[in-house]
């Protein structure tokens, strides 16, 4: 119990910071009010720094230090969405107050805008620190609630209000579906703790076979899961939202619920364990299938349909989908053989490339969000046509080359950092035996060059665009989004050369403890059943 | 039909719920979600739409009693609660985004809003 305390610092410090930030966006005073972002920060890097300094404290889940690595890394990918949604919140009400006109709190947005960031944020943590799946539950719910309200708020348009709708419906919809999952699992198991559940189940394994209740438990939360990371039966919704949100909204869309339903998913996986499958280095029947087919559905589906779009964010949120993809091929091939190095541990590479795909992707929307179209009528409209990017590494260099290099290293160009993460991938796929998968994956990693080399390209070659009625592209005034792209470009280049300690440290994440077998009569669940 | 319900109410204790095991219950349980899950996918219109949801949620919190009392803990009881708290405010943020939604366009026909395409 006390260790699990410990365990929680960085959440009760980001918990604190977060009620604090929601009290100070409602002040009247502007400088209070643009307090907000700044306080935001220093509480993720308080949280950060508590995630290091427990680091000896382990959770007594399956995977024992995926708090630490998990915490570590969403201090610093949760600073850079912060500099990416600076300033979203309040633009009009801010403008007018600039004006003179009177602050009113009922229509301020800022104070809940920076603390449903926060909340999230905490939920995300708490994923990772979850030893229960009533704990899992609340954690997966905390970190979505937010989303869909930041969802709605992010631009005044109906567009906004459609993808928020559309987000919480389907939502909740996954979360209905993953609840009755859990609530299978606590059937075949009689428990809810996650060392227990291992427990029982390698029993039941021994003694006979898992019970089925609890197979279908884990294949229920499985599709449930499903919609936080965008996989197949549960994508549908996934342009859509990201189109009608803003984009520093989107591009907080595409790594929060996406690593909160990979911690989710590894856990889950974990309760069953990659032991007693076919081989025994491999998922259950069932799982596996349902992964496999997922996982093949899903880059396909998401790279083929990424290709026709014309819209930058509908071409990232296929893209989001199809990765989604690449990554469920870590969890099937799992952690390999006890002592397995990076490269055959599925479960390192699941979460390297989950940070890795979180500071690409976060480049690309940041360069969305840096550029505002300004009609002739004066008013302004974000930059979604690929038309709208034409020639941007020529007029404006920063900007170009951050949309050049982050789109290179979302296909998985050599020397940049989303090679370093496909790699293992690959390596452990082949490990697992996973052939077909395994080209599946290399197929579809050349049909994403094509929507990744047509951005590249209109950045970079094509000349921008000059005829007279086209809106106007002018930046916005936000200097946070910048360095938010800039710090993103420089992590493509710089993960890639010196981003060994990261793999370590994703290694020390990974660490994946078996379930000790005990007594089969002990734990087996009897087989009739009693009258209630 | 009538025979057998006065028979069932006039008894001291009903013939077949005096066997009603954990399978009746997941069965319930089972419709429950199933019911849920077709009305979602069917209906248009927001506030059922959102009715299937909580139904769904209902289903899986009626599993969850079911085997706490198969099992002979309150693990699952304990489960309910929280899941009871997490559809409240579902229901809080599902009806605040309903009533937005009904002021800009005044219906509540999810058809409406299919601006987003492609």
């Amino acid at each position: 119990m006390e260790s699990m305390l410990t365990l929680l610092w960085p959440e009760i410090a980001l918990f604190i910071t977060t009620c604090v930030v929601m009290i100070l966006g409602q002040s009247k005073f502007k400088d209070t009010r643009d307090l907000c972002p700044g306080l935001a920060a220093i509480g993720l890097i308080v949280s950060g720094f508590l995630a290091w300094y427990f680091r000896g404290v382990t959770s007594d889940a399956v995977l024992p230090h995926l708090p630490y690595y998990g915490k570590l890394v969403i201090c610093g990918v949760g600073l850079m969405l912060l500099m990416l949604v600076a300033g979203s919140a309040d633009r009009e009400l801010e403008a007018d107050a600039a004006k003179g006109k009177p602050f009113e709190p009922i229509r301020s947005t800022r104070g809940e805008f920076y603390s449903f960031v926060l909340f999230s944020l905490t939920g995300l943590m708490l994923c990772t620190s979850a030893n229960d799946l009533i704990l899992l539950f609340l954690a997966l719910e905390l970190t979505s609630l937010p989303t869909y309200v930041m969802v709605s708020i992010s631009t005044n348009r109906n567009r906004s209000m459609e993808a928020g709708v559309k987000y919480f419906f389907l939502g909740a919809l996954g979360a209905a579906i993953f609840l009755y999952g859990f609530a299978m699992i606590y059937g075949g198991t009689g428990t809810t703790n996650f060392e227990d559940i291992s427990r029982t189940v390698a029993a039941q394994a021994a003694g006979g076979g898992i019970n089925p209740l609890v197979i279908l438990g884990v294949v229920l939360s499985l599709v449930g899961l499903g919609f936080k990371i965008a996989s197949v039966p549960m994508h549908f919704y996934t342009p859509d939202v990201y189109q009608g949100s803003s984009s520093s909204v989107a591009g907080f869309l595409a790594f929060v619920p996406k690593a909160a339903g990979f911690f989710a998913i590894l856990s889950i996986c974990g309760l069953v364990g990659w032991s007693h499958g076919v081989t025994e280095q491999s998922l259950p029947e069932g799982p596996r299938v349902l992964l496999w087919v997922v996982a093949a559905l899903t880059m396909t589906l998401g790279n083929v349909l990424a290709i026709m779009q014309r819209s930058v964010k509908r071409i990232l949120a296929y893209s989001s989908i199809a990765h989604s993809g690449y990554m469920l091929v870590g969890v099937i091939a799992g952690p390999g053989p006890s002592g397995a190095d990076f490269e055959r541990n599925g479960i390192a590479a699941v979460l390297f490339y989950l940070v890795s795909y979180g500071v690409m992707t976060i480049g690309a929307f940041a360069v969305l969000a840096c550029l505002e179209k300004k009609r002739s009528d004066g008013s302004l409209d974000e930059v979604d046509d690929i038309d709208d990017l034409r020639g941007l590494a020529r007029t404006r260099p920063v900007l170009g080359w951050t949309m050049v290099l982050s789109s290179m290293g979302l296909l998985g160009l050599p020397p940049l950092l989303g090679f370093l993460g496909k790699l293992p991938l690959f390596t452990a796929g082949i490990g697992a035996k996973e052939i077909i998968l395994v080209l599946v994956l290399g197929i579809n990693s050349a049909i994403a060059a094509y929507y990744y080399l047509r951005l590249a390209y209109t950045c970079f070659i094509e000349s921008p665009e000059t005829t007279p009625n086209a809106p106007k592209v002018v930046e916005a005034p936000f200097a946070a989004r910048r360095w938010a792209g800039v710090i993103s470009m420089l992590c493509v280049v710089g993960l890639a050369v010196f981003g060994s300690w990261l793999g370590n440290l994703a290694e020390i994440g990974a660490t994946y403890r078996p379930p000790k077998y005990v007594q089969p009569a002990a734990a087996v669940v009897p087989v009739s059943a009693p009258t209630p | 039909m009538i025979d057998v319900l006065l028979t069932l109410a006039s008894g001291p204790t009903p013939g077949p719920m005096a066997q009603a095991t954990l399978f009746h219950y997941l069965i319930v349980s089972a419709l429950m979600f199933g019911i849920g899950l077709i009305g979602f996918l069917t209906r248009r219109n927001l506030i059922i739409m959102f009715l299937c949801t909580e139904l769904m949620f209902q289903a899986a919190g009626l599993s969850l009693i079911a085997f706490s009392r198969f099992h002979l803990n309150h693990t699952g009881e304990t489960f309910v609660i929280f899941v009871l708290t997490i559809a409240a405010a579902e229901a809080a943020l599902a009806l605040a985004l309903v009533v937005l939604l009904f002021r800009r366009q005044e219906t509540l026909d999810a058809g409406v809003w299919s601006q987003l395409r492609g």
